[in-house]
């Protein structure tokens, strides 16, 4: 796995969480990409990619909004890194329909005004940590091992789903996460909920979806023993990290309720079993940037909710 | 595609209303199966209903097996039968979080992501009966930003929710905790290349009131 260049280019396609919820995953990224003197330009006026909700009611706006998204990135050269799971999955899925389909790419061409460019190679940062700069000089870049730190890697729905799409990993059980964090230094756990779903984008329509799935993803990373969970993922991360507080509310609460109440719940449990710990949740740029000696003020933790500072403090690595 | 998101129309909690489509009895002939519903799913998802041979597989992955009253498989086997309608009238359609992990593990390859996908467009389409409507309200406030800024607006997002499905308190102490972390902006900027975004929509409507395009 030896890269062939000595010095990596690409163009850069954030997206809309990026900008905003998952703000910390964008400065964590440019970051990282700075000091392993990897080139990052962002695409110009780039557009939404229309993320589940478009394809969910209307594939062909989310094709066309794909398309063009994907022709925008022409202008920039370097291969399209992507950082977000949703994103990188709908331009990946764009890319392959309409090299399949022929009427497809026919009715996008005529919506975006134009030809549509589908040779672009879409790449996860994941992809580019792991094969493009490669494991091994990672490996050598590392300054500072993230030693001891427990990490549960939790892939989530789209980063190696559909199987002949993305191109990244086993659609079952990938392992490029855990290579990278072996590389860096850190120790990943094995887990039962890597891929489970997190509730993604129910987060705004039925929060309560989201509390009982990312509930279980939380839960069987703390009996896995892991220190932190490690996403790719800006709604993974959101649904994990801004909704913690209320799954553990909710978990509280469950016993007390009004409809516990009334129907008169066999349990009573004041308070539970007890306060269940908070499981810091990081992206892999933020844990890669680290053990590369980027300083952790640089790492927009100040945005996350759940704090990492105590955690990073008593495994030495602040 | 509807325009604007209007206020969310009054509950029917009937017991009249829920039972007509979902419980009655099926008795199947060609004047209760609509064939040609099927067809279109199939042309829509460009994957086949008919190869699945029921193993279940699907809907024993399916995270969102739970909320539905109708799951994967069985969503299935009811378009097999011809019974879109009953599929409609359900949630199970707008439950899919659309993980992609029935599709991943099918044996026959039968791409049920897809064919949800193609279900709503058409439940949405028809403005169809189903009652599931705070997250086809979340899908449809998401593509009008796309439509008016170019890119998410998550503040909107969230204020336009609470709005227009009357809850007001959801999720209240969330946004100025958000605010204070940087994670909401306050305001947002319009992409530059606004008018291409709205070029899109705008040809594809062409395309489909003339009939090119699904």
């Amino acid at each position: 796995m030896t890269p062939k260049k000595k010095f990596l280019n690409y163009s850069y396609y954030p997206g809309c969480s990026l900008h905003a919820s998952g703000r910390e995953y964008d400065i964590s990224t440019r970051a990282l990409f700075k000091v392993l003197n990897m080139g990052l330009k962002e695409v110009p006026d780039w557009f939404c990619c229309g993320a589940t909700p478009a394809h969910n009611v209307d594939e062909l706006l989310s094709l066309s909004l794909c398309a063009k998204n994907l022709s925008l990135a022409e202008e920039v050269e370097g291969d399209l890194a992507v950082a977000c799971a949703a994103c990188f999955s709908r331009l990946k899925v764009t890319q392959h329909h309409l090299k399949e389909d022929q009427t497809k790419l026919k009715q996008v061409e005529t919506a975006i005004d134009g030809p549509a460019s589908l040779d672009k190679p879409v790449k996860h940062i994941l992809d580019i940590l792991a094969r493009d700069f490669g494991l091994g000089r990672l490996e050598e870049h590392t300054k500072k091992p993230l030693m001891g730190l427990k990490v549960a890697c939790y892939y989530g729905c789209l980063l190696t789903r559909p199987p002949e799409v993305p191109d990244l990993d086993d659609a079952e059980d990938p392992s490029i996460m855990e290579d990278i964090l072996r590389a860096v230094g850190a120790q990943p756990v094995k887990w039962s909920h890597r891929m489970e779903c997190c509730g993604a984008n129910f987060t705004l329509s039925r929060p309560g979806v989201v509390l009982k799935l990312s509930n279980a993803i939380l839960e069987s990373a703390r009996l896995a023993g892991a220190d932190c969970i490690m996403v790719a993922c800006p709604l993974c991360h959101g649904n994990l990290d801004i909704r913690q507080q209320g799954i553990k509310d909710k978990q509280n609460a469950q016993e007390s309720t009004l409809f516990g109440n009334i129907f008169g719940s066999e349990v009573q449990q004041p308070g539970g079993a007890g306060e269940a710990r908070d499981v810091p949740i990081f992206y892999i740029t933020q844990l890669a940037a680290l053990a590369m000696g980027v300083p952790t003020d640089k790492l927009g933790f100040e945005s996350v909710i759940i704090d990492p500072k105590p955690l990073l403090r008593e495994k030495n690595l602040l | 595609m509807p325009q604007e998101a209007g206020p969310l129309p009054p509950k029917d909690h009937t017991p009249v209303a829920r039972s007509a489509v979902k419980n009655k009895l099926m008795h199947l002939s060609n004047e209760t199966m609509n064939k040609a519903f099927v067809k279109k799913v199939e042309a829509l998802s460009g994957s086949s209903v008919r190869r699945c041979f029921q193993c279940g597989k699907c809907s024993a992955g399916c995270p969102m097996a739970a909320f539905m009253e109708h799951p994967p498989n069985r969503v299935v086997r009811l378009l097999q039968l011809g019974q879109g309608q009953r599929v409609l009238a359900g949630r199970s359609i707008w439950y899919c979080a659309s993980c992609e992990t029935c599709s991943t593990r099918c044996p026959n390859k039968v791409d049920l992501a897809s064919i949800m996908d193609a279900l709503r467009k058409l439940s949405w389409d028809a403005d169809g009966p189903s009652k599931e409507s705070y997250v086809q309200l979340a899908n449809r406030l998401f593509i009008e930003n796309i439509r008016t800024y170019g890119r998410q607006y998550e503040l909107r997002l969230g204020a336009a929710f609470n709005m227009k499905s009357g809850q007001f308190l959801k999720d209240l102490m969330l946004g100025p905790k958000l605010l204070s972390k940087g994670k909401l902006k306050m305001f947002h900027s319009k992409n530059k290349n606004i008018a291409q975004i709205e070029g899109i929509f705008k040809r594809i409507e062409e395309m489909r009131k003339k009939g090119e395009a699904l």
